[in-house]
């Protein structure tokens, strides 16, 4: 693992990225706007064990794990890496069309010459194929609603569905024709299904989950809190996927389950300590009001 | 370390929340552990007063809280609470509170963790608040008051506070309970793992299982009003008729569980005492000072929560305490090893007794290899007040001074120093009204005043305050008849 950077400044920089995210006095409601089901769930407290659970989904596509093994950074600074997805997420969520567009664009652009030949299946890759996009976007639509209904506060059928149906557009965002895009919790199941014949656990896949499952370097009281994270990651993976890596999946028991939500409170809270995260959530919260008493 | 973490978490309340705070929420910062700033004795006292600036827990002065309150993110629904304070953050509100006495010597992380979490708590809207009221009360507020205003004065720890007029026309503060937040707190404090694994990383050698414990007691306790209202109205039956101290009436009809009504009272706040001169603060301290013992000695209770926001104050030394919410109760049995201890040491000037009367009441391992005066010389400044009869100002280097011998663990007495778990919360006495009298640099013969209390001396009145306290003395009622 030396050859990995540590974690540390992963809360400081993902609240960072966060708060920046989310505009002060916005021109337009973006993409989703105050009404949406993705702003209504976007401050949950599940909300790290889905992005965790989507990783480690995602990587289980060779040639999606291909992309980011051979072309990102992730080692030198996975903490750089995994903030730039929370701001681009934040952005993409609550900022205004024109700036959500454009960090789309930059993220196309990159996509673009992300291409290359994949070592363990021979196959040629390029991130800007839709297959691949759609996978890692159906990973995290389907680990936002998964976690939720486990460690958070679920959604109900007809939210999960209209939830899905929402973000067929950060979809079209990164470049996936919206006809291919999952829009119910019946499309995304069976979307999931086609691609699990494709899926394997690669080296690279094994590498860059065992960082985000036990990254180096956190504050010792967030690493305890990260076992726990570790646990509902684990516990919340369909049992292939979770075989697939070979990790020996805990019972997630009622009581455990109570235990891991204290402990994603608690994370929660030192998030909401770091500058700008609080007022950027009462940004939220006042727009969803303001939308709501005009409805 | 280890052992400062050990003196921290075993010595008082304040420093237990601390430890399950900082257990909670501890980070690195350039190096800086939590625990180097507790031992490094960095632990200004002030800090408990720069907090009670920030912490909206006046009663009276409405103007300047409703400024302070977020009215349009308003808490409107039960899911807005238990978003707000569900799932452990209404515990960390909690021990943030009872921290803010050693707030100093939290990472400046975790303070700022603490203080965010506070300010991440709006208002209850006028119909969740009234919600409440109609529930506990049976109807809503526009029928059991006069007058209800529906905007809140200010915040109380897991509530805020109304004023109203009853219909007798009295005028009454109504502490109003967030919808849920006993029933989620109790949950969070069932289910204590989480917080049992992090004090095991945070202090390994310690009794966590006594932390935890501790903890939730006093948290648990404070969640139903019904105590509180009953230690206010057993302090304000004692004190009824006394010169300087006031204790507000309940209003035991509309009081429960979850919603308490007392007297509104107006006052001073304490930074205004700051300014006031020297004789007005000596007579406000010297009345804090005989409520604190009195309350001990007399009615066996201590106040907890020594928050310098629990205090109104009216001049010529008339001051009206509020809150009762962490009120801890003693027995004779309680009693008597802390009485032997000020008299051995204080009155008798015996060394060898105050190190038996130490051990007995087990502050002390018995047996240590320590001389007496090794042990009296640990201990001396706890009791420099009084040790003389002679007037005496208790300054801010004072109530340092006092706060660093605290979690002082170089003495060698140190590591053989213990405080039982019955008498924790006591401690606050050191680590909060010294604070404010040496805040306030208030002058008194405290020997002399404390002569007057101390059940096992005699002594006629040694101040004004005291004789005017005598037809009070004469007439108050006994224990029986304040509990009835």
């Amino acid at each position: 693992m030396s050859e990995h950077a540590d974690a540390a400044g992963l809360i400081e920089r993902s609240a960072a990225a966060f708060a920046g995210g989310v505009p002060e006095a916005p021109a337009d409601d973006g993409f989703f706007g105050p009404a949406s089901v993705a702003w209504r769930i976007s401050g949950d407290l599940s909300a790290p064990v889905a992005g965790l659970r989507a990783l480690l989904l995602q990587a289980l596509h060779p040639l999606a794990m291909a992309g980011v093994d051979q072309h990102s950074d992730w080692r030198a600074d996975p903490v750089g890496r995994l903030a730039a997805t929370s701001g681009y997420l934040a952005i993409t969520t609550f900022g205004e069309r024109a700036r959500a567009e454009r960090a789309a664009a930059r993220v196309r652009r990159i996509h673009e010459r992300v291409r290359g030949v994949d070592g363990v299946t021979g196959q040629e890759y390029c991130a800007s194929d839709p297959a691949l996009l759609l996978w890692v976007h159906a990973a995290l639509v389907e680990s936002n609603v998964v976690a939720r209904n486990l460690f958070g506060t679920p959604l109900t059928d007809e939210d999960a569905d209209r939830y899905i149906e929402e973000m067929v557009v950060a979809a079209q965002l990164v470049g996936v024709p919206a006809e291919l895009v999952p829009d119910s919790v019946a499309a995304l199941d069976r979307y999931l299904a086609s691609v699990r014949p494709r899926l394997r656990c690669t080296p690279a896949a094994r590498e860059s989950t065992a960082y985000v499952l036990d990254p180096p370097g956190l504050d010792e009281e967030v690493a305890e809190i990260w076992q726990d994270i570790r646990e509902a990651v684990l516990g919340s993976l369909p049992s292939w996927a979770a075989d697939s890596y070979g990790y020996q999946v805990p019972e997630l028991t009622a009581g455990r389950r109570a235990e891991i939500r204290q402990a994603l409170g608690v994370l929660d809270a030192v998030f909401l300590g770091e500058p700008g995260v609080l007022e950027a959530r009462q940004r939220i919260t006042l727009r969803m009001r303001q939308t709501a008493s005009h409805a | 370390m280890r052992r400062s973490l050990r003196a921290l978490a075993a010595v008082t309340a304040g420093a237990i929340a601390a430890a399950g705070v900082a257990a909670l929420v501890r980070r690195r910062i350039g190096g800086l552990r939590f625990q180097r700033g507790m031992a490094a004795a960095q632990l200004a006292v002030r800090g408990g007063l720069r907090y009670a600036g920030s912490a909206p827990r006046l009663f009276a002065a409405a103007g300047e809280q409703r400024q302070r309150l977020r009215t349009d993110l308003a808490m409107q629904t039960a899911d807005d609470i238990a978003a707000t304070l569900g799932t452990m953050k209404g515990v960390m509100v909690k021990l943030g509170q009872m921290a803010s006495y050693v707030d100093e010597g939290l990472a400046p992380s975790v303070r700022r963790t603490l203080s965010r979490l506070q300010d991440s708590v709006p208002p209850m809207s006028p119909e969740l608040a009234a919600g409440v009221i109609a529930e506990e009360l049976g109807a809503p507020p526009e029928r059991l008051f006069a007058r209800w205003d529906p905007e809140p004065i200010a915040a109380a720890s897991i509530g805020q506070v109304h004023r109203a007029i009853t219909p007798d026309g009295l005028a009454v503060a109504v502490k109003v309970q967030y919808p849920g937040i006993a029933e989620m707190m109790a949950a969070d404090l069932d289910n204590v793992s989480l917080l049992r694994r992090m004090l095991r990383v945070t202090a390994p050698s310690q009794d966590v299982e006594g932390l935890v414990a501790e903890l939730r007691e006093r948290v648990l306790e404070e969640l139903d009003y019904r105590r509180e209202a009953a230690n206010q109205q057993r302090l304000h039956r004692y004190f009824a008729g006394h010169p300087t101290i006031s204790v507000p009436a309940v209003v035991p009809e509309l009081s429960t569980r979850r919603v308490v009504t007392s007297e509104l009272v107006t006052g001073a706040r304490f930074a205004d005492v700051l300014g006031w001169d020297a004789r007005q603060r000596d007579l406000a301290g010297e009345t804090l000072y005989r409520f604190v013992f009195r309350s001990l000695y007399e009615v066996h209770a201590f106040n907890g929560d020594p928050h310098p926001g629990n205090y109104l104050f009216h001049g010529d030394g008339k001051v009206t305490f509020l809150d009762f919410g962490m009120v801890k109760h003693f027995t004779d049995t309680d009693l008597l090893p802390l009485m032997d201890m000020a008299r051995t040491l204080c009155v008798d000037d015996d060394p060898g007794r105050f190190r038996a009367s130490l051990e007995e009441a087990g502050f002390l391992v018995p047996g240590a290899p320590l001389s007496d005066a090794q042990v009296v010389d640990h201990l001396a400044v706890f009791y420099q007040l009084i040790r003389e009869p002679a007037a005496v100002t208790v300054t801010g280097e004072y109530a340092s001074a006092v706060v660093r011998r605290f979690f002082d663990v170089r003495s060698p007495v140190a590591q053989y120093a213990r405080i039982p778990r019955s008498y924790v919360i006591l401690q606050r006495i050191n680590l909060g009204l010294f604070a404010l009298l040496g805040e306030m640099k208030a002058t008194a013969n405290w020997r002399a005043v404390a002569e007057e209390i101390w059940p096992f001396m005699e002594v006629p009145p040694s101040t004004p305050m005291g004789v005017a306290e005598q037809p009070w003395l004469a007439a108050r009622p006994s224990l029986d008849a304040i509990s009835a």
